[in-house]
């Protein structure tokens, strides 16, 4: 454990924190949503009337946008409200504000609805029971279409010894933060104001603004501390409704979703079919067919980042001479797709991992081998044309084969050991600034992301500026903003937080360094030291407290001040692969592999996950209290993921679990003991050469555990999650 | 959700009033709540009054000679805490321990999950295994009645208007078993559950399957199968099978059919082998 | 009903609120009259725990608990549970593991073990205690942290 403790734990502790559902501003109104009934549909009418007649009753739908806000036209394609037909289920067709919640849902009640459902089409394979044709590209349930390729892959697999062909199907998830989405909207003085969970207040506000047609420099986001987000809570969801509802109630308005509405309106990961075809000679892949079908939901055709972001955690992180990867993002009346953490690349991983274990099989040789042969190494070439950096990835697998003979020695019989891989992509995003301001007695970082929980803001940021600077953390003090004085950043997610912003942080530690040394009569970097209570700044052997380093307009506005910024660099690929649709560069390859013993009990299915290791490629450490706690809590999503996670939905395109206890997350009586080890020594983008760590421990996940599964019982599972039914079929199959 | 009055009677004649004074259905029973709030709160019922049974003097449990008597208000913490009854009733502690989590426990009551006389209650199965008899009281008397006949289906218990669950008896300590199998291991629904306890009395196995609709049923075919309090590894998993042949196992959202088959067969021959072991030097 | 002020005894201090509806939750009294919002709303179906507080020392849904219900019982928020010795080395004992990250599950799981601890005792077996604390969920650490926290707990409080 490190010795020093994070800065908010004393706060969280006794429960002074306020997250957005503890929001609350004087003469404030609570706010709900009316949703739809039915996942498709023309809407014929929504009848304000009865809602507005009950007492301080506010309600608004789409007639009342435009007056709202003052004649302005956002984005046609997301209205807040639709235009057109009802393309999800639970769509937000009105909202209310009300004194008290229960008079905003009795009000939401009384809205009456006109609707006239459609035929709905509740799943992909009701869409696509097969690979569609080629014919298919101008299909209104495509919403995008990916293709590359690289050589003959007919007839590399025409001429392979062993050819291998499956189909893996895998379950929509969802983020499951304990809190649900919450903010409180106010407009006034020409601002609109909100304060909201988030984990992109940037990424708020411009999405708000787009929606409503407004300049985004009218718009105010303001965190809060988030209890989770998970990839949930990167974008607007709730912003614009009680924006809305503020401007015509002319009070503030706190809306969050209830629990139920949480799993009904979240934007996760949905359901995919995955299409695997492996051709291998001698002991080595001669190619690969991948073809993708992902579930969206309603997303607009052109806005689906999942497909072509995704499909590359298909084919790798192994050399793949000829291959052809295809894809089609399919449109059914579900939410929209949304990232979850490491969006998709857990269920990517299932496919992949599982199946060239099979094709090892197949071929004859020991899977793992077969993996460790063909596993990307540093320089190596991506199939899309990428180069990997440094990759501790070959050296993670070579650890957890390790660990698996080692624990194999005393493996009871029936029970399993699997081994799994993963690898991830970080410093995704625009970029982040900060501002370094030092005081005569701290220095603080000032910047515009919320702290989610993964430590990334009030730890991870805060200690690269300690190192930087030479200062203790207790002299360093993290300052959340709102967007209207903030540095830009683009969010916390995409493992890019530490990454992006501890590098903004250096760049500005650079410069601030740089000053004091200057005002020191020195060349280069001044450090920073302790002395007599407050600090000191040193160089060229001269110190000089920094009160007296200051300039008066300098300290009347509380220190010097440092810009830095960091945008990384962009990515590209080998276009000439490419076919169809856009395909999205990775940089900053990092990777994970993993190791699970389980025991399956054979006659009702049930796994026990009875210890667990996991090796993570990490660049450098940050703070190892931290990245442990990533690691742990990664690991155990993970396995929500590969055992019990799954949204269900009923022929009418409804959810049929949106509940905690239909919808099963791992709780702490399932976890097994997890050791951690991470691999320093393959230097990343970050700060130091830290890789992000936010998402790659749930990557190898369900991956490991099917591996085990496999080895425990031998049934070779296709389907996520491995539930103790799933098994049991399997098992009765085999 | 519109409000509804709270009231608190002190005696069960209050109590009886209290459900009386409204139309059916418009006052409801609040013993735990767990249950109760959620219906509320879901919409699936919309009370004008509810009737707390807190001051009621039926936060009890005696033992007698055997005889357990719990007063139908006793939280499920309570029992689970008793000290006897891991000893005594083994297999009603396990089902009490399988419902839910501690902190829904200290507010949950047996009544409470008698009446709601769920499909998947942990706590049924059991009871009819037990020959748990439910004492009544209402407007009309006192009357007794086995849980086998009360539980009837979903939400529908033989209670009469006004009519309030005072206490559970089960008239003696069995060796006794409950098993499981959900999806998740602690904080869930059970997909089946088997209940099996034998009398030390009458010498006969009695066995019944959860999580079934529309109630938990007992298995008189094959207890009739089962004989001595060490019955033949042959006849028990010659009993499992039958059991997975039972009509009442069928499909739905939580399993299908065909897993509840596989699966009585499985819990069967566990619940069983489990109440074997703890029939030796049973007290 | 609706017109007697509600009496509790909140973290040892006697509370008087007036207008409290009958139907009322006390998650809500506590957070939004008495603006102890410490005691987090979750899933508000009791299958979460994150709104655990201890009414006479046990750990209690207060989702599914009405205000009315525990009238005249002394009630323990996150805010106050280091009154009490169990209270304060949990809370240290989270702290010292560093058991919680957005911490949103973190008042529930406090009060949960220190209701159990005390229920139990520190001696009770650990492996019942982590059962228990089956109601309270949290996605972020993946409890092994808050496992080790309980420990920690259990250790000191020996």
């Amino acid at each position: 454990m490190t010795a020093v403790i994070r800065p908010d734990l004393g706060e969280k502790l006794a429960g002074r924190v306020v997250y957005g559902t503890d929001l609350e501003a004087p003469g404030m109104l609570w706010g709900a949503l009316v949703l739809s009934p039915v996942a498709a549909g023309r809407i014929v009418a929504v009848d304000l009337a009865a809602a507005r007649a009950r007492p301080g009753v506010v309600a608004i739908s789409a007639a009342d946008v435009p007056a709202l806000v003052g004649g302005a036209v956002g984005d046609a394609e997301r209205p807040p409200f639709p235009a057109g037909p009802i393309t999800y289920p639970a769509q937000p067709l009105a909202a209310i504000a009300a004194p008290t919640l229960e008079e905003a849902r009795a009000a939401a009640r009384a809205v009456r609805l006109e609707i006239e459902p459609a035929p709905v089409v509740a799943d992909l394979e009701s869409v696509f029971p097969d690979w569609p044709g080629p014919d298919v590209g101008a299909s209104p349930h495509v919403a995008g279409h990916v293709r590359a390729r690289r050589g003959d892959v007919d007839r590399a697999l025409a001429g392979a010894t062993t050819v291998v062909r499956e189909t893996y199907r895998t379950s929509g998830i969802h983020q499951v933060a304990l809190e649900p989405h919450a903010c409180l909207a106010e407009v006034g003085d020409g601002r609109w104001h909100v304060r909201s969970s988030t984990q992109s207040p940037f990424g708020v506000r411009e999405d708000t603004a787009s929606i409503l047609g407004l300049p985004e420099a009218s718009i105010v986001v303001d965190g809060a501390w988030v209890g989770g987000g998970f990839g949930g809570k990167g974008a607007s969801l709730l912003e614009p409704y009680a924006l809305l509802l503020a401007r015509a109630a002319g009070r503030p308005v706190r809306l969050a979703l209830s629990y139920r509405e949480e799993f009904l309106l979240g934007r996760s990961t949905l359901p995919a079919v995955i299409r695997l075809e492996t051709g291998v000679s001698d002991g080595r892949i001669v190619a690969r067919r991948v073809r993708l079908l992902l579930d969206v939901g309603a997303s607009l055709p052109g806005r689906d980042f999942a497909t072509g972001y995704s499909i590359g955690f298909l084919l790798g992180p192994y050399v793949t001479p000829t291959f052809e990867v295809e894809g089609y993002a399919v449109r059914t009346h579900k939410s929209p797709f949304g990232p979850h953490r490491a969006p998709f690349a857990p269920q990517c991983a299932f496919a992949v991992e599982s199946h060239l274990d099979e094709v090892a099989r197949a071929a004859g040789i020991d899977p793992v081998a077969f993996r460790a042969a063909h596993l990307w190494t540093t320089g190596a070439t991506t199939p899309l044309g990428q180069t990997v950096g440094p990759f501790g990835l070959p050296a993670a697998l070579e650890a957890a084969r390790e660990r698996a003979r080692a624990w194999r020695a005393t493996l009871p019989p029936g029970h399993g050991i699997g081994i799994g891989v993963g690898f991830w992509s970080t410093g995704t995003g625009a970029g982040g600034e900060v501002r370094l301001r030092l005081s005569p007695s701290e220095l603080t970082v000032e910047q515009g992301e919320r702290e989610i929980g993964s430590g990334s803001v009030v730890v991870g940021v805060a200690a690269v500026a300690a190192r930087r600077t030479g200062l203790p953390r207790g002299r360093i003090r993290v300052e959340y903003r709102p967007t209207s004085t903030a540095p830009f950043d683009s969010g916390v997610f995409g493992s890019r937080t530490t990454a992006v912003l501890g590098r903004a942080v250096d760049a500005a530690a650079a410069d601030l360094l740089g000053e004091l040394a200057r005002r020191l009569g020195a060349p280069g970097e001044a450090t920073l030291v302790e002395a007599g209570g407050d600090l000191a700044a040193e160089a060229g052997g001269a110190r000089r407290p920094v009160r007296e380093l200051l300039t008066g307009p300098e300290r009347e506005e509380g220190g010097l001040a440092a810009a830095g910024r960091h945008y990384g660099p962009e990515t590209s690929i080998d276009e000439s692969v490419v076919e169809a649709g856009t395909f999205y560069g990775y940089r900053d390859y990092t990777g994970a592999a993993h190791v699970a013993q389980v025991e399956v009990d054979r006659a009702t299915g049930a796994v026990r996950v009875e210890r667990y290791a996991a090796f993570h490629d990490v660049g450098a450490l940050v703070d190892r209290a931290s990245a442990q706690a990533q690691v742990e809590g990664g690991i155990v999503m993970g396995l929500g993921t590969a055992l019990t996670e799954e949204a269900i939905w009923s022929d009418d395109g409804r959810l049929a679990n949106p509940g905690l206890l239909d919808y099963r997350i791992p709780t702490l009586a399932e976890v097994p003991p997890i050791d951690v080890e991470f691999l320093e020594g393959f230097p990343g983008g970050g700060p130091f050469g830290a890789k992000g760590l936010g998402e790659p421990p749930i990557i190898p996940v369900p991956a490991t555990v099917a591996a085990a599964v496999r080895d425990a019982c031998g049934a070779h599972l296709t389907e996520l999650p491995l539930s103790p039914e799933r098994v049991a079929r399997a098992l009765k199959l085999a | 959700m519109a409000g509804f009055d709270l009231v608190a009677p002190r005696t069960e004649e209050e109590a009886a009033a209290a459900l009386r004074a409204l139309p059916p259905g418009e006052a409801v029973v609040l013993a735990g709540g767990t249950d109760l709030l959620l219906d509320v709160d879901q919409g699936r019922i919309a009370p004008r009054r509810v009737v707390s049974l807190r001051h009621l003097p039926w936060r009890t449990l005696d033992w007698n000679a055997g005889s357990l008597t719990i007063g139908s208000t006793l939280p499920l913490r309570s029992l689970e805490a008793d000290p006897e009854l891991p000893r005594r009733l083994p297999g009603l502690h396990e089902a009490v321990r399988a419902v839910g989590g501690a902190a829904l426990r200290t507010r949950a009551t047996v009544g409470g999950n008698l009446g709601r006389a769920a499909p998947a209650s942990d706590l049924i199965p059991m009871l009819l295994v037990l020959d748990a008899q439910v004492e009544l009281v209402g407007p009309d008397g006192v009357r007794s009645e086995p849980v086998d006949r009360f539980v009837q289906g979903s939400r529908r218990t033989t209670l009469h208007r006004a009519e309030l669950i005072r206490a559970i008896r089960l008239p003696e300590s069995r060796p006794s078993a409950f098993v499981w199998q959900r999806v998740r291991p602690v904080n869930d629904i059970s997909q089946l559950s088997v209940a099996a306890a034998r009398s030390p009395s009458d010498g006969r196995w009695r066995l019944a399957l959860g999580g079934v609709p529309p109630r938990p049923v007992r298995l008189p075919e094959a207890e009739a199968e089962l004989v001595g309090p060490r019955p033949p590894a042959a006849a028990v998993a010659r009993v499992a099978e039958r059991v997975g042949a039972h009509p009442a196992l069928v499909g739905d959202r939580r399993a299908s059919d065909e897993y509840r088959r596989r699966l009585a067969a499985t819990l069967v021959a566990r619940a069983v082998a489990s109440a074997v072991a703890r029939s030796e030097g049973f007290p | 009903m609706s017109d007697r002020p509600l009496a509790l005894t909140v973290n040892g201090r006697p509370v008087s609120a007036p207008g409290v509806p009958d139907s009322e939750r006390l998650l809500d009294t506590l957070r939004w009259r008495l603006g102890l919002r410490g005691t987090k709303e979750g899933c508000r179906t009791g299958d979460c725990g994150a709104c655990t507080v201890l009414v006479a020392g046990r750990p209690t849904l207060s989702c599914l608990t009405l205000a009315r219900e525990v009238e005249q019982e002394a009630v323990v928020t996150i805010e106050g549970i280091d009154a009490d010795p169990v209270g304060q080395a949990v809370r240290d004992a989270f702290r010292d593991a560093g058991a919680l990250q957005c911490g949103y599950c973190t008042p529930g799981f406090v009060v949960a073990l220190t209701g159990l601890l005390k229920e139990a005792g520190s001696a009770a077996p650990a492996a019942a205690l982590l059962e228990d604390l089956g109601g309270n969920l949290c996605r972020c650490t993946g409890y092994a942290a808050i496992a080790r926290a309980a420990e920690l707990a259990r250790e000191r409080l020996r």
